[in-house]
């Protein structure tokens, strides 16, 4: 174990570089009691499922090399079917029963804003990997030495929108010279903070926003939706859809709404969503953090195409960030020397990791979102798909877009050039 | 305005009573395809309480089991659209089948259940299969939802108004249906011992018929029914696992407004409720799509508990 | 008196203060996580046991009992997150409001029967959830609402709140069911027009029923949102929850009170030693509860107790 000296010297290399830091701290035997990692998300659903798969992948690699500081990595997973209560009861039995070290928690907003207090009641470190509601990051910032347990491991919704606004400035009002647009979001925690936003940003970057459509995410029928849409002629739709997605996009489709769909759509990360929709999603733009075939670091296709080997699809945008979360856990705990939570929460705080969706680090107690994933060009800036004859094609930024957009013949165009 | 994108500037001055005359007929057409959807729906629960006294709250789950069928039979090769669809109807009438022979029937002849908690039973014993049925769905194929691609794609305008011409189709097939049982009940012998069954089973019986092969018949009309509008559904709106409460709950409150056991009832209040709910979500808030139907309900049950065409 | 003389002599008074006195010992040497299930169990306990007096003695089909529940958790939740009320004036809130929704309810309930009545408890769900969704910013909408003070964060002091609430109103519950209130609720339950006839003011009684049922209903609910700390429609107005507490009471066996909380404590240990099942232990404990309904109508209490005296 005199490799543990050299490491310590070197700790902003072992906490960079993955494979080095491995490679040089790795002991073959299980010596010490094991890391466990509790997962908590919900099972049926296709980006809920990605979670404790990519986690599990993380886990097995950082074991085949020897595990961190001998100690090997276990992940126990818990379905929540979606429920807060489920979660709560998950994530008492994760830290009391089960005795994690740490959790990493749906990608639902709800949930997560349920489990936080939990977290801050029983000093357990939490990470989500999809959850975006800006409350969990301002929660902390509200009640820091109670709440700083959670940390947000995918970007808040108000970088999301950030982010999008970023692409539609480029592709849309730069490509396409588009003028108006139309916010169109389903009712819930994390849209909130996400169409502010949008309504803040698009009108920056030269959109008239005409209007604002918040819909329930039990709505089956987008008809009147679009129609609404449709009469007020907007150049594109803005979206927010998370819980939903595959409805909008075959409505959309079959009702051959001549106006693109551009932002966030979660459910069209997952490569499930080409069949599920019968390839009604041509032409849908959105946000993501990682996209199969694109090098946003050198992590992201090597780990796309062992998710893709080892579960048949491509892992939705939750599975890149829980993936990535494994591993910084562990580094955190290897930085901290031991998984007591106030030390890990320091550690965790310290992250400084290239994972698939980019470098992450975590905004300080005195920034606006503590605890928040930085975004930038620098560090996780998202990426801007367009699903293309069954396929998930890059098209923002420049620097990794391997396609150019393209849409389907009911979309007009016309109208934005008049 | 649509389909006139050159003119889409103009079309903004356009008079207001133009706009609102494209809005009534956008209504009329986009309602009339999801209450005729609606009815079908209903009709077979409400046959199955009308015969058998059954109110069956597995019903969503056997409307989405056929339509996920026909959306998994459907993307194999093997099969295609129609035949998926077609298959996905037949999956229907096996889970209405199954439904009755592992839960409906025991417990109808059960003799440790006294005769007055029967309807409990059965509430219970259906609303427990179909969660079953909902999660067996959810961990074969997943909650998210799925769509089966129309029969007819394309669209057509209808005095302006772009309608998909699969809307028009769903509300053909349903009316369709509809019409076909229509012909069996009234005009073949055993549509008239159905009828007649549900109008006195007990009399049925004296006249030398077995009650349980119209059950089986009248089942069997329920599966096809349900295949149909669970398949239908998937092609128009597309299904999930997680929808399978709001459907049968839907099918409950259209089946008391119209009347319990009343067929004619169903199909108008299916039209009421189709009507009201579209015009809700065009003219106020999708957000509060079913709330003035809810309250309807309330209204009606309070002032006239038989329905609008009950007979009871 | 010959109500309380009957309860005395019943075994099964005996055999359930033996249970609740071995469960009273559990802290000591079962693991927080197993109590904490249990807590959640007990909560839904009650609100089997409220349903099944509604259900089992007055003959209301009720499929809303989160109706009831979700009023009691929701004021309750709303007067601490939002006014800073203490937590026993936020339950008692609670209660009241439940108490208030359970005459709501006895209205249609007393003119109504069988499945109509069924369709406006479901309705008045339905509304609930709308109305909660509707008014976010108050109740938290779809994110659900995390209310600022917890019972306590030990599981066994959460686990010993349960248990003494769910054996008092489970005795209390059982007491009125097998006192002449009871009775007559049972009479007018089956043949309501003979009941009148006897002479017993069946309304007067149906109302009461209402009242008692919704608050246990309303205090559970209120407690359980104290103890999880957080309120969502998922938790307790959902009509998949208001499912759960029924298939707990029908499984437990009906009009036996203390049977709904068996049914619960099953239903919620048998889904936690499934999990290894993943996504199928909810059709298992499903098909389960099927099973018992199918070959074991009177449910397990009544399974337990077939051939001894009931009373």
């Amino acid at each position: 174990m005199n490799d543990e000296t050299s490491c310590s010297r070197h700790r902003t290399i072992c906490a960079i570089g993955l494979t080095a830091a491995l490679a040089t701290c790795g002991a073959p035997a299980f010596a010490a009691d094991p890391i466990r990692i509790g997962v908590i998300a919900e099972a049926s659903s296709i980006s809920g499922a990605a979670i404790p798969n990519a986690a599990q992948m993380a886990a097995d690699e950082i074991n085949a090399k020897g595990g961190i500081d001998g100690r090997k990595i276990e992940i126990v997973a818990y379905d929540d079917h979606n429920s807060s209560a489920d979660a709560v009861r998950a994530f008492q039995r994760a830290a009391n029963q089960d005795k994690v070290h740490a959790v990493i928690a749906s990608y639902v907003s709800e949930v997560v804003l349920a489990l936080e207090p939990w977290a801050a009641r029983l000093h357990m470190p939490m990470i989500t990997p999809g959850a975006a509601s800006n409350e969990i990051s301002l929660n902390i910032k509200k009640d820091y030495e109670h709440n700083k347990y959670t940390f947000h491991g995918y970007l808040t919704s108000a970088f999301l929108a950030r982010s999008v606004c970023d692409a539609a400035k480029d592709l849309l009002v730069g490509g396409l010279h588009m003028k108006s647009a139309v916010v169109v979001s389903e009712d819930a925690a994390w849209t909130t903070p996400l169409d502010t936003g949008y309504l803040e940003c698009l009108p920056q970057i030269g959109f008239k926003v005409l209007d604002h459509i918040r819909f329930s995410p039990d709505t089956t029928d987008f008809t009147p939706i679009f129609n609404k849409i449709e009469s007020e002629k907007p150049d594109v739709m803005i979206t927010g859809i998370s819980h939903v997605g595959v409805q909008p996009t075959v409505q959309w489709q079959s009702q051959q709404v001549p106006i693109p769909m551009f932002g966030i759509a979660s459910q069209a990360t997952s490569s499930t969503f080409w069949k599920d929709t019968n390839g009604a999603t041509e032409g849908v733009l959105f946000q993501t953090v990682a996209a199969p075939g694109v090098a946003t670091t050198p992590k992201s296709v090597p780990f796309t195409d062992a998710y893709v080997k080892r579960f048949g699809i491509t892992p939705a945008y939750c599975g890149y960030t829980a993936y990535d979360e494994v591993y910084y856990i562990a580094d955190a705990v290897h930085r901290a020397g031991s998984t007591e939570p106030d030390k890990m929460v320091t550690a965790l705080e310290a992250t400084d990791w290239i994972g698939t969706v980019g470098r992450v680090q975590f905004y300080g107690k005195d920034d606006q979102f503590p605890h928040a994933m930085k975004q930038g060009a620098e560090f996780v800036s998202g990426l801007l798909v367009q699903w293309q004859d069954g396929k998930q094609m890059t098209v923002w930024p420049d620097g990794v877009a391997n396609t150019k957009m393209r849409f389907p013949g009911f979309i007009k165009l016309s109208q934005a050039s008049n | 305005m649509v389909g006139l994108p050159s003119s889409s500037r103009k079309s903004r001055s356009l008079e207001p009573a133009i706009v609102r005359a494209m809005l009534g007929l956008q209504i009329l057409i986009d309602g009339f395809a999801i209450s005729a959807l609606y009815a079908l729906g209903a009709t077979g629960f409400t046959l199955i309480f009308g015969v058998s006294g059954v109110l069956n709250l597995s019903h969503g789950a056997i409307m989405v089991a056929a339509a996920v069928a026909a959306w998994a039979l459907a993307g194999n090769p093997l099969f295609g659209t129609y035949l998926g669809a077609l298959l996905g109807v037949g999956v229907g009438v096996v889970v209405a089948f199954a439904t009755y022979f592992i839960v409906v029937r025991p417990i109808q002849r059960s003799r440790a259940i006294a005769e007055v908690e029967k309807e409990i039973f059965i509430l219970t014993g259906t609303l427990l299969w179909g969660i079953m049925i909902q999660e067996a769905i959810a961990y074969l194929y997943t909650s998210n939802p799925k769509t089966v691609r129309p029969l007819v794609d394309g669209v057509i305008g209808i005095a302006g108004v772009r309608t998909p011409i699969n809307e028009l189709v769903t509300a053909a097939i349903c009316w369709s249906v509809i019409g076909l049982l229509w012909l069996l009940v009234n005009r073949t012998r055993a549509g008239k011992v159905l009828l007649a069954a549900s109008i006195n089973p007990r009399g049925v019986t004296l006249l030398g018929f077995e009650l349980s092969s119209v059950y089986l018949l009248v089942w069997a009309i329920y599966g096809v029914l349900a295949g149909i509008a669970g398949v239908l559904l998937a092609m128009f709106l597309g299904v999930s696992s997680d929808g399978i409460g709001p459907l049968t709950a839907s099918a409950f409150s259209i089946v008391v407004l119209g009347g319990l056991g009343s067929v004619s009832g169903s199909l108008a209040a299916a039209y009421v409720v189709g009507y009201i709910e579209t015009i809700t979500a065009y003219m106020i808030s999708p957000a509060y799509r079913t709330i003035p139907v809810l309250l309807l309900l309330v209204l009606v049950v309070y002032l006239r508990p038989q329905g609008l065409l009950g007979r009871r | 008196m010959i109500a309380l003389r009957a309860i005395t002599r019943s075994r099964l008074v005996w055999i359930s203060l033996l249970i609740v006195a071995i469960a009273a010992t559990l802290p000591l040497y079962v693991s927080a996580y197993i109590l904490g299930l249990l807590t959640l169990a007990y909560y839904f306990g009650v609100f089997a046991m409220a349903w099944d007096l509604l259900f089992g003695f007055a003959g209301e089909v009720n499929f809303g009992p989160t109706f009831l529940i979700g009023l009691g958790a929701y004021t309750a939740g709303i007067l601490n997150s939002r006014y800073g009320l203490s937590i026993p004036v936020c339950v008692v809130a609670g209660a009241a409001a439940a108490v208030a929704g359970g005459v709501l309810l006895a209205l249609p309930a007393l003119r109504l029967r069988g499945p109509y009545f069924g369709l406006i408890t479901l309705v008045a769900v339905l509304l609930l959830q709308n109305m909660i969704v509707i008014f976010a910013s108050v109740t938290g909408g779809e994110i659900g609402m995390t209310v600022t003070d917890v019972l306590s964060i030990d599981e066994t002091e959460n686990y010993e709140y349960a248990l003494l609430f769910m054996a008092l109103s489970g005795a209390i519950l059982f007491g009125l069911s097998r006192s002449p209130i009871g009775l007559i609720l049972q009479a007018s339950g089956q043949d309501p027009i003979e009941a009148a006839a006897l002479g017993f003011n069946v309304a007067k009684h149906k109302l009461a029923a209402f009242c008692v049922s919704a608050l246990f209903s309303g205090l559970a609910g209120a407690l359980l949102i104290f103890y999880l700390g957080t309120a969502s429609v998922g938790t307790v107005v959902d009509i998949s929850v208001g499912v759960q507490v029924i298939i707990a009471a029908v499984l437990g066996g009906r009009r036996t009170i203390l049977g709904g909380a068996i049914g619960a404590v099953f239903l919620i240990v048998a889904g936690e030693v499934l999990r290894p099942l993943g996504e199928l232990s909810t059709f298992v404990v499903s098909a389960v509860a099927l099973a018992v309904i199918l070959f074991f109508p009177a449910g397990l209490l009544g399974m337990l107790m077939r051939g001894r005296e009931m009373r």
